[in-house]
């Protein structure tokens, strides 16, 4: 369990906590979405694999998130409103077709990566020993987040078309995932981030721009402002907690 | 010899997509063929084979193999692996060697 005496640091920690634990949450539910409704078996069944460990990391995230600020990961999961979620609202967006799914596979297991790199190079030692183990997971995701662009964008023209559409969609609200929560700073000067979200964003583009570039397609540079860590999402969100959370809603005490 | 494919029935478009996957428990294990995934090529093979054949079970490595690169005997020939004389002289069970590596592989 992390032991913080700065009551600033824990306040901003929990609250960074949080966010990664509903971009997982949230990510890892609309993958779940796709099972039994993949392209083909083989990857329905390592889509919904890849869900379920989205999932269960958001569920590590939410018990340090409660080891500092109290709560339990299924209060935290089913039981607040949209505004109290801190997920990008880029994770929140309904899966539309194969393409969007695909993209925003991509260049969310890339984001990830970063920012699970920055906690595991942290000072946190419980945070960044839980991040190195995730970052061993996280390395299947990312091939498989490439390997189905490399071949979408590859089979045929229209394929090519729809991804493009797809990733234009994706890109304004993928920068979101880099959004800092409320006094970041604090995280960066205690150590228990080694890099800030900026950095982070920045080495991200670097790193996803090249594979985008080289598969000919084009990164958008149409701006959205964030709001996703403060608490401001789509009707989307909301439409998603409606029925996630209906089976926990019925019973909110019972023991599963 | 035939190609595998053809003895299975599939047309070779199929095959070329068809792959057998080749998982390894150890290091000092063999490669032993689990089963098969459909993909596009053979790195997306083994992104899916990772899910299919290893997520259980232990696993060092993976291969995969196009069922078009796979030539095979058909059981009708099986005959051929019948001894028509007693070769039993061949089996070799009584040599220490082999009964040390017979062992290791009965767990």
């Amino acid at each position: 369990m992390l032991q913080l005496e700065d009551p600033a640091v824990r306040a901003s920690l929990a609250g960074y906590l949080l966010a990664i634990a509903d971009d997982e949450l949230m990510i890892g539910h609309r993958h779940s979405e796709w099972t039994g409704f993949a392209p083909d078996i083989e990857s329905d069944v390592a889509l919904s694999s890849i869900a379920q460990e989205e999932i269960g990391h958001a569920k590590l995230f939410y018990e340090q998130a409660a080891g500092l600020a109290g709560g339990s990961a299924d209060a935290f999961a089913y039981g607040r409103s949209p505004g109290e979620f801190r997920n990008a609202v880029f994770t929140e967006r309904p899966n539309g077709d194969w393409g969007f799914s695909i993209v925003r596979l991509f260049l969310y297991d890339r984001a990830d990566a970063h920012r699970l790199a920055s906690l595991a190079a942290g000072n946190a030692k419980p945070l960044a020993d839980l991040s190195t183990a995730l970052r061993r997971e996280e390395k299947y995701h990312l091939a498989y987040g490439e390997q189905w662009l490399r071949h979408l964008a590859g089979a045929s023209p229209e394929a090519q078309e729809r991804v493009q559409a797809a990733l234009d969609g994706a890109w304004p609200e993928a920068v979101g995932l880099f959004e800092p929560v409320e006094n970041e700073q604090a995280l960066v000067q205690s150590g228990i981030m080694n890099v800030d979200s900026r950095t982070q964003a920045d080495r991200w583009r670097a790193d996803v721009t090249p594979v985008i570039e080289q598969l000919g397609l084009r990164v958008s540079e149409v701006r959205v402002t964030p709001g996703g860590r403060s608490g401001q999402h789509s009707e989307d969100l909301a439409v998603l907690l409606e029925e996630m959370t209906s089976v926990w809603r019925s019973d909110p005490e019972a023991t599963w | 010899m035939p190609a595998l494919w053809q003895l299975l029935g599939k047309d070779e478009s199929e095959a070329a997509h068809l792959f057998a996957v080749f998982r390894q428990d150890t290091k000092n294990d063999p490669h032993v063929h689990v089963g098969d995934v459909h993909a596009a090529d053979s790195e997306m093979a083994l992104v899916l084979a990772k899910e299919q054949f290893a997520r259980r079970d232990p696993c060092v490595s993976l291969w995969v193999v196009p069922y078009t690169a796979i030539a095979a005997t058909a059981y009708a020939d099986s005959d051929m692996f019948e001894p028509a004389i007693d070769k039993s002289y061949r089996f070799g069970g009584s040599y220490r060697e082999q009964q040390r590596i017979m062992k290791g592989r009965r767990r």
